[in-house]
């Protein structure tokens, strides 16, 4: 291929040939082969370097490399607390059988904060909210729900459909107990198709939960399918309400 | 493989590509205990399955980021099959085999594997291009890298001190010039003729 050749596959993929010199293009496409070959992977290479260049896959693998140590860190900790020797295992048992009739005797009913427990969120930066999102990750995972919301509610001014956000601002409601507002959320998110959708049903059940409304609790738990996410934990909670 | 229904766990995918933590968690949750009990089955360790686990997420993110990846098949199958054969591509590494794309592992038989066999194409075609782009030379280096981090070539043109003419003409010549050369390598010939 020639100079011009790359300059012509630059264009056609920007789309400034003009509509003759489109058709002798793909004309050439059909007919000769290294022509073809030659875009084919002149075209993949713009894919590459365009994502190559993107901040987003960085974003990813932190948010990777957090969960990642988490889970391992957890799965480690599990591992280590086996190792005991057997007369270690008498011990335990009695220990358990003593907790165990302490948590009968209790017979506690499931309070909100036991499943409130959020993983860190990680916000990927998109379109023209470089500067919200980060602080509005940086309030949520602190604890700041009141401080969250304004940086959601600004995010959600300018794009009001980003489902993430919306999830995590009913979060932020339930925490500040405005359960009618994040209720209103949540159930939009729940009846949607988005991929937040059980989550939102999740939520949903705990602001319910948090209000104790174990009822209405009960009946949203009942209604998440088992092949999904948070199918267990629902079924946990619903076993002890 | 376009005519075939999408699996339904494409959910994963697409949670993936959104950075969702609660999908990734997920993912953690639901499939990497399988691949921590193979890893540790086969000469390995925890630390080595939390290297592989990650390795294959990033790999299956970007592909899914630069080609659309639609899954045919279960996520569960497809990721524990990659998950397994890079344990074994490490594993040869190590006992100094010269490793290249196995074609025997490799097999195009069902939806599971030849979706898996598409991801390490993909695979050994970044690390192909990202070989090659650094051996670019430095001004070509410099323009693609303001072009796809900045977007418009104006800007572009007015950081480099160049008129926006030549930085468009300059990026479709170094494109060009990475396109023959990836041509040119063996591996690239080498995948070419794995398809």
């Amino acid at each position: 291929m020639n100079e011009q050749d790359y300059i012509l596959f630059e264009d056609y993929l920007e789309g400034t040939l003009s509509a003759t010199e489109k058709n002798e293009f793909e004309r050439r496409l059909a007919a000769d082969e290294k022509f073809q070959q030659a875009f084919l992977t002149y075209k993949e290479l713009s894919g590459f370097l365009e994502s190559k260049f993107e901040v987003e896959p960085e974003k990813f693998k932190e948010n990777l490399k957090n969960i990642s140590d988490t889970y391992f860190n957890k799965t480690e900790n599990k591992s280590r607390t086996l190792r005991f020797k057997p007369w270690q295992y008498a011990i335990a048992a009695s220990i358990v059988v003593i907790f165990g009739l302490v948590v009968i005797i209790n017979d506690p009913t499931p309070v909100y904060g036991d499943y409130a427990n959020f993983n860190k969120i990680s916000l990927t930066v998109r379109g023209g909210n470089e500067e919200l999102l980060p602080k509005a990750e940086k309030a949520f995972n602190e604890g700041n729900y009141e401080e969250s919301l304004l940086y959601f509610d600004q995010i959600l001014a300018k794009e009001d459909d980003y489902k993430e956000i919306q999830l995590y601002k009913s979060i932020a409601l339930i925490e500040t107990s405005q359960y009618e507002e994040a209720e209103e959320l949540l159930t939009v998110l729940s009846t949607g198709a988005s991929v937040f959708k059980y989550d939102a049903m999740w939520y949903l059940a705990l602001s319910k939960l948090k209000q104790k409304k174990y009822e209405e609790c009960k009946i949203i738990l009942e209604r998440i399918p088992e092949d999904t996410e948070v199918y267990k934990k629902a079924q946990k909670l619903l076993r002890k309400l | 493989m376009k005519d075939k229904t999408i699996h339904e766990d494409q959910k994963y995918i697409v949670g993936l590509l959104q950075n969702n933590a609660f999908i990734i968690q997920a993912i953690y949750e639901k499939f990497a205990p399988k691949v921590i009990n193979y890893i540790k089955n086969n000469s390995g360790e925890e630390n080595d399955a939390k290297d592989v686990i990650q390795e294959v997420l990033i790999t299956i993110y970007e592909q899914a980021k630069n080609n659309k990846l639609q899954l045919t098949c279960p996520f569960d199958a497809y990721f524990f099959l990659l998950c397994k054969r890079k344990w074994l591509n490490e594993l040869k590494k190590s006992s100094k085999k010269e490793v290249t794309i196995n074609e025997e592992v490799l097999s195009k038989g069902d939806d599971v594997s030849r979706q898996a066999y598409e991801t390490e194409i993909f695979t050994e075609k970044q690390q192909l291009f990202n070989e090659m782009f650094e051996k670019l030379g430095n001004a070509c280096k410099e323009l693609l890298k303001a072009t796809f981090e900045l977007k418009s070539m104006e800007e572009v043109a007015g950081k480099l001190g160049i008129t926006y003419a030549y930085a468009r003409k300059k990026k479709s010549l170094c494109i060009g010039k990475l396109t023959e050369m990836v041509q040119e390598s063996s591996t690239f010939k080498q995948i070419q003729n794995l398809l």
